[in-house]
């Protein structure tokens, strides 16, 4: 920024693709430690509830608890209630016991095998006190029940088993209750309600044309080639360069090194607009996308607002800093 | 399955016995069938062993893995391996220098009753014999001459009229003729003057049947001497003395005692027949003695049966107890060895396998020689070229390569028969002069001369002709010395031999239809070895042998293909992706890693207890394999996981081999692992009868409440502790009591006459156990034992070692929080970060592909292959291919990935290295060994600081510490050091006599005990330690004096 130029910005987001748990959205106008930090909080800091005690009362499957526990834990429950739960270790209902319903939801699971078949215990088995607290995949077969047709179909159809906790073979038998409680995943992955949270720069590609005309059918074909992305292709008709998917561009500089090799370097100038980032955003189902993107909103403007309303803290120090247009 | 107890696995001995009764004039005989002799510790697996030949459903209903390689022995509970034993080849003339440079021949002669070793060495021109036997060396012409070689002329015929043959000889009889020495008789009379064996004796006739049978038993035991001929022993010394002959006038004919072919390696089965052939004849000497004594008490009522004098505990007792301790104690064949059995190790299947691979060396580890422990051509194929241990064992200990077969003894009557219809000369019929005739080649068969014959090739090739369609064994070697103008036939047991195919000028004899059947599953390796296809050749026949590498590279003098080049390479070196491009020791460090890293014991594993076993929680197999792995079954139980590793520095957490770990992934499972102990308690009995008892846990009454203590709150109520129980430190685990009188008489015991002698839990604070499994059990002496597994769930922590396949070891650094990690724009996010600086010292480059081709398999969704020189073979992934898949799926060839940074959300500055490696988890975990202490036990004796963790002990300042101090003059920290904090005492030294004194408690004042008075003492400090030497020089009539000034 020149001159001690603002810092003050508004930043402008554009959804592209938008699915239960995909998002691929554009933030534009502001820089990368804005898209960094929204990254970082949505997959350390927005509260989601799993699984995080387990009593056992019977277990006598091959696996042994600690390791049922942990594959509890890792199970998605649907979340939205998260934002709204109290954290355990401060909620006042249960002086930090965390077992009651404002903190946490209970789990009771109950299986064993009869038959000489193997029994997959999933996580269909697990019955929740709370009706918005499911596990992920349970929950879509749900809905999807509600949608038409029946729940056991959805339930039991091949592909949609839910999520394998344990095998029980004849004679074994699981009996366990679970608490789960709201945390984030700075404590623990299984908080966390993002698969997949990245993001890149966009590329800004300029071909120059002149020095593109000068090059053969073939020499194109070979420098398009070149890339391991298929962001160049030559157009049917006018047998022209173009730029398909600037955005498949993984900025190995294939490209450019190729150009060089043919003796042509300037045939393309790739840079990164420092200012608009591409968001993929995979959710683990336990919060929709979308609604991943707005929890880290709102955590990240209270960790903000935490900051502002410190009552110690000195800010005239920062706000002469950034220029006074800060805060 | 094994669980320490009296349970060894063995089978009966059956025999079948006939004696005659009765006196000469009416003989009867009698007979006894299934007369049970002892028991026999079966191998397992082995063809008498009840899971041979079982499929995978029977041995799984039975308990029992099948990917369990067997091959060891269950005695007295525990699993033992007997090593395989190398050893320098019996009955073979061996040309050799001894220290001095004497050109030496040695046979070491071994036959069904002794064990004798004959040296016949030059010395100043001359030549001489050394026997355990003699009392002096003994000049090799007498020898001649005392087996009847009474004609000089026939002697040098022998050898060889050759003038550069003779030449060498002359001085050896002109020796011979200065002894004046000339008749057999004579010789032997000198021969029984040197016998230091029996009893000495001036009587001639004594002395020469003494010599006689020197040379019958002893000299050349394993030439057989029939109805008195001694010949053969004359013309297999004069084998012997050519052959020296030959190695003084061209040093090139020295055999290399390192070659293999001059190697036998004893298995298990050979070492329990000896130890059986001895206990046997023991036993029927003791059943002979008992019987004898009884024969004179006998009675017409009590007619002698010497049946009910066979004692089974002589041979099954005799059995187990070498196997379990190791010791080979043989009198008779005069072999005394120690460690010859040792304990299965379980850390890890590839650890238990590489067991049974393990050739333990004949030499003695100490030894400073390079010789033995350079890798030798002649291991090519046979021995593994990788898998050796560092330090005191380099080279000497050995592992065999992955199709190496080891000889059993086969027949020899029918296979010498065989060797005279196909045109063997016997030596019997030849003289003197005929034996080293220019057109005619010896015929060795194991080391004994057969004699000789004119088409040595067309007598080879006949042999092998006869091998190849079955008719006579298949590990019959035979080997055409040009040098030595010998044909070596072998068919003893111990040589290494290992399959190759057989090529017709060139040309392979699989052809492609074989191979078809072969996946089909129609054909089977033996029929490949039937139908002479394949062979077996040893070491010494693969110098006949003309083995292309390849079938292309095959010419017409070709006569053998390898199988496949990564056979070279053993069990453990065959984990390991791309060996053939990393640099050498790496490979060695890894076969030593491989059996340390945790995962998958064995299928039954949770059914074992063990002492120690280390899981894996979420084992994996491995995304880069090779042939091996799955030949050997380690992709159905995998020791490690495939991380997704990023090579870039990070943090400075990384530096010295550290690595960085991403929390999140330790949070979903990886490198999480079980860690189970087993805790025995027993329940002692006493010499009066009374024993321990367990009782149920008793309340107590505290502040009016009746509760239970809360150390005994896992106890169930038979005072055992519950499986599934969390057991923390100092819990009780068996509420034990043991009676207070255990001599003595015994009365009934009232609860009063009971002390509690509970079991208390030592375990790291901090570590949540659980008890997994209890077992009760009845131990050796028939007590009750009761065994607990605890077990621990552990995730990595920084401390705990990891290691690549490639020799790169190294500890978790530091653990990063996911969001703070770098991450790609795909979203991949590495699960630990490598410094690149482990690459260019270790030249490594396996490493590098094993990621690029485990990238590229993780995008095609095609496990790639890296076997050892498997490129030609298309059993290993050509890194051009790795690539194209890679930019196919949209990374770079190169395996560079652009990546941003997780805490600036900036994009770093150069391109990543990134991909999966295969990476173990190493048994040594920081949880198991830091230790620190501020205050804790002390030593009785020297009222210091106890030493070493197990006993909380303290950091000790050494010496070289104490000498920086000094150094520094940081005089009061080396006060506090080695007196405040050690073992400061406060002494009553006299100032009149320098002596310690002490305190009287009585008269409440110092008293010396010298001056016996109680002026003049005051009080220092001193250490402990210095008090006590003090004192003990006193002891010793030494006195020291303690000169105090005041200040």
């Amino acid at each position: 920024m020149e001159g001690g130029g603002s810092y003050h910005r508004m930043p402008k987001v554009r959804i592209r693709e938008m699915k239960d748990d995909y998002l691929k959205f554009e933030l534009r106008e502001t820089d990368a430690s804005m898209a960094n930090a929204l990254r970082r909080v949505m997959l350390a800091e927005v509260p989601t509830i799993a699984i995080d005690l387990v009593e056992i009362e019977i277990n006598s499957s091959v696996l042994n608890d600690e390791f049922i526990a942990h594959r509890l834990g890792l199970i998605p429950l649907v979340s939205d209630r998260a934002m709204e739960m109290r954290f355990s270790r401060d909620c006042d209902a249960c002086d930090g016991d965390g077992q009651c319903q404002f903190c946490s939801v209970e789990f009771h699971l109950w299986a064993r095998c009869e038959s000489d078949q193997t029994l997959d215990v999933t996580s269909a088995d697990l019955k929740s006190n709370d009706p918005l607290v499911q596990p992920v995949d349970v929950a879509r077969a749900i809905d999807a029940a509600a949608a038409g047709g029946t729940l056991s179909s959805a339930v039991d159809s091949s592909d949609n088993r839910g999520i394998i906790i344990v095998k029980l073979r004849r004679g074994q038998e699981l009996r366990l209750r679970a608490i789960a409680r709201k945390g984030i995943g700075k404590d623990h992955a299984k908080w966390s309600p993002g698969a997949t949270v990245t993001f890149m720069y966009e590329p800004d590609i300029h071909i120059n044309e002149e020095m593109m005309e000068s090059l053969t059918l073939d020499e194109k074909r070979q420098w398009i080639d070149s890339s391991p992305t298929k962001v160049f292709d030559i157009d049917p008709n006018t047998q022209q360069v173009v730029i398909v998917d600037p955005e498949a561009y993984t900025y190995d500089e294939e490209v450019i090194k190729k150009a060089e090799a043919m003796g042509k370097s300037g045939l393309v100038e790739i840079y990164a607009k420092e200012d608009s980032f591409i968001f993929t955003v995979e959710s683990t189902g336990a919060v929709k996308a979308y609604q991943m993107l707005v929890n880290a909103i709102d955590v990240l403007r209270q960790k903000l607002d935490a900051v502002r309303y410190t009552e110690d803290a000195d800010f005239h120090l920062l706000d002469e800093h950034m220029g006074g247009a800060a805060l | 399955m094994p669980s320490e107890g009296p349970y060894v696995y063995a089978a009966p001995i059956y025999v079948d016995v006939e004696y005659s009764i009765g006196s000469q004039s009416h003989k009867s005989i009698e007979k006894k069938e299934r007369v049970l002799i002892g028991r026999m510790p079966i191998m397992l697996r082995s063809r008498l062993c009840t899971l041979n030949g079982k499929d995978e459903a029977e041995l799984a209903k039975l308990g029992e893995c099948p990917l369990d390689p067997g091959g060891y022995f269950v005695v007295k509970g525990a699993e033992k391996v007997i090593l395989i034993q190398e050893q320098l080849s019996k009955n073979r003339i061996i040309i050799d220098s001894d220290s001095k440079g004497r050109i030496m021949a040695s046979v070491t002669s071994s036959t069904a009753e002794t064990k004798t070793k004959t040296v016949i060495f030059m010395e100043k021109e001359k030549i001489y014999l050394q026997l355990n036997q003699l009392k002096k060396k003994v000049p090799i012409v007498v020898i001649m001459k005392a087996m009847g070689m009474e004609s000089d002329q026939e002697i040098v015929q022998m050898i060889g009229r050759d003038p550069r043959y003779s030449s060498l000889f002359i001085p050896s009889l002109q020796e011979c003729a200065m002894m004046k020495i000339f008749t057999q008789r004579q010789a032997l009379e000198y021969l029984g003057e040197m016998v230091s064996m029996g009893k000495t004796s001036s009587d001639p006739s004594v002395k020469v049947e003494k010599a006689c049978e020197l040379l019958l038993n002893v000299f050349l035991a394993n030439v057989p001497v029939k109805q008195g001929n001694f010949r053969p022993k004359c013309i297999y010394v004069a084998v012997m003395l050519r052959r020296m002959v030959d190695a003084v006038l061209n040093a090139d004919t020295f055999d290399d005692k390192d070659y293999v072919g001059n190697k036998r390696l004893e298995l298990s089965g050979q070492l329990i027949s000896l130890l059986f052939e001895d206990l046997f004849k023991n036993m029927n000497n003791d059943i002979l003695l008992a019987f004898d004594k009884s024969f004179d008490k006998r009675s017409r009522s009590n007619p002698p049966n010497f049946i009910k004098y066979i004692f089974p505990d002589t041979i099954t007792k005799g059995l187990e107890k070498p196997i379990s301790t190791g010791n080979w104690d043989l009198k008779r064949f005069k072999m005394h060895r120690k460690g010859v059995s040792q304990v299965l190790s379980r850390l890890s299947f590839i650890a238990a396998l590489g067991y049974m691979t393990k050739v333990s060396p004949q030499f003695e580890k100490t030894r400073k020689v390079s010789g033995p422990r350079a890798l030798q051509p002649s291991q090519w194929g046979m021995l593994c070229p990788c898998d050796t241990p560092e330090g005191e064992g380099c080279g000497l200990t050995k592992n065999l390569a992955l199709m190496t077969h080891v000889t059993t003894d086969d027949e020899e009557g029918p296979l010498i028969y065989l060797c005279y219809t196909l045109g063997v000369e016997d030596l019997e019929l030849l003289s003197a002069e005929e034996l080293h005739s220019p057109n005619s080649y010896l015929v060795i068969f194991n080391g004994l001369i057969l004699g000789k014959h004119r088409r040595p090739q067309y007598f080879s090739n006949a042999v092998r002709r006869l091998r190849r369609s079955g008719k006579i064994g298949e590990f019959v070697s035979v080997f055409v010395n040009e040098k030595q103008r010998c044909v070596y036939l072998a068919s003893d047991g111990g040589r290494v031999c290992r399959p190759l195919v057989i090529a017709d000028k060139g040309v392979s004899r699989i052809k492609d239809h074989h191979m078809k059947e072969l996946q089909d599953g129609v054909r089977s390796f033996n029929d490949f070895l039937r139908e002479g296809l394949l062979e077996y050749l040893d070491v010494n026949e693969e110098n006949n042998a003309l083995i292309a590498l390849y079938e292309g590279e095959a010419t017409e003098k070709t006569t053998h293909i390898e199988i496949e080049p990564f056979t070279i390479l053993g069990v453990c070196a065959g984990l390991i992706p791309f060996p053939h491009h990393n640099q050498s020791p790496r490979n060695t460090y890894q076969c030593a890693m491989g059996k340390q890293a945790m995962g998958n014991i064995a299928y039954n594993q949770l059914c074992r207890m063990d002492t120690l076993l280390n899981l894996l929680v979420y084992p994996q197999r491995p995304l880069l394999t090779t042939k091996t792995i799955e030949l050997i079954g380690f992709d159905k139980l995998g020791a490690g996981q495939n991380a997704t590793v990023a090579v870039m520095s990070y943090s400075g957490y990384d530096i010295e081999d550290a690595i960085v770990m991403n929390k999140s992934s330790l949070d979903r499972g990886f490198g999480r692992c079980i860690v189970m102990k087993k805790y025995s308690v027993k329940q002692e009995t006493y010499q009066n009868n009374t024993s321990d008892r367990i009782v149920r846990p008793q309340m107590e009454i505290v502040k009016g409440e009746l509760r239970l203590d809360p150390k005994m709150q896992i106890l169930d109520a038979d005072g055992i502790a519950s499986p599934g129980e969390i057991i923390r430190p100092h819990n009780i685990y068996v509420n034990r009591q043991s009676p207070k009188c255990t001599r003595g008489e015994s009365s009934k015991l009232l609860d009063s006459d009971y002390r509690p002698s509970p079991a208390t839990f030592h375990g790291i604070e901090g570590e949540t156990t659980v008890i997994d499994r209890v077992a009760l059990c009845t131990d050796i002496d028939n007590k009750l034992c009761i065994k607990f597994l605890v077990r621990h769930t552990r995730r990595p922590e920084v401390g705990d070692k990891f290691s690549s396949r490639h020799g790169q070891k190294g500890v978790c650094g530091t653990i990063v929080q996911q969001e703070d990690f770098p991450f790609s724009e795909r979203g991949i996010c590495p699960d630990l970060i490598m410094n690149p600086h482990g690459y260019p010292s270790r030249m490594t480059i396996g490493k590098m592909i094993e990621l690029l081709g485990g990238k590229a398999g993780v995008s095609c969704g095609r496990f790639h292959y890296g076997s050892a020189f498997g490129e030609p073979s298309g059993h290993a992934d050509r890194v051009e291919a790795i690539s194209d898949t890679l930019v196919k799926h949209g990374f770079s060839y190169s395996g560079k990935d652009f990546i941003y940074s997780g805490i600036t959300g900036c994009p770093l500055q150069a391109y990543i290295f990134m991909g999966p490696i295969y990476y173990q988890k190493l048994k040594h975990m920081v949880i198991d060994k830091m230790h620190a202490r501020a205050r804790g036990p002390k030593v009785m004796l020297t009222r210091q600081p106890t030493e070493g963790r197990s006993r909380d002990g303290g950091l000790r300042l050494g010496e070289m510490e104490r000498d920086c101090l000094i150094a520094y003059g940081a005089s009061m920290l080396l006060f506090e050091r080695l007196m405040v904090s050690s073992d400061p005492y406060e002494a009553k030294v006299c100032k009149k006599c320098g002596l310690l004194g002490y305190y009287n408690h009585k008269l409440k004042t110092p008293y010396c005990t010298m001056c016996k008075n109680r002026d003049n003492i005051s009080s220092m400090k001193l250490p402990y330690a210095c008090k006590l030497l003090f004192q003990e020089m006193q002891s010793m009539n030494i006195v020291p004096r303690l000169q105090l000034t005041e200040d």
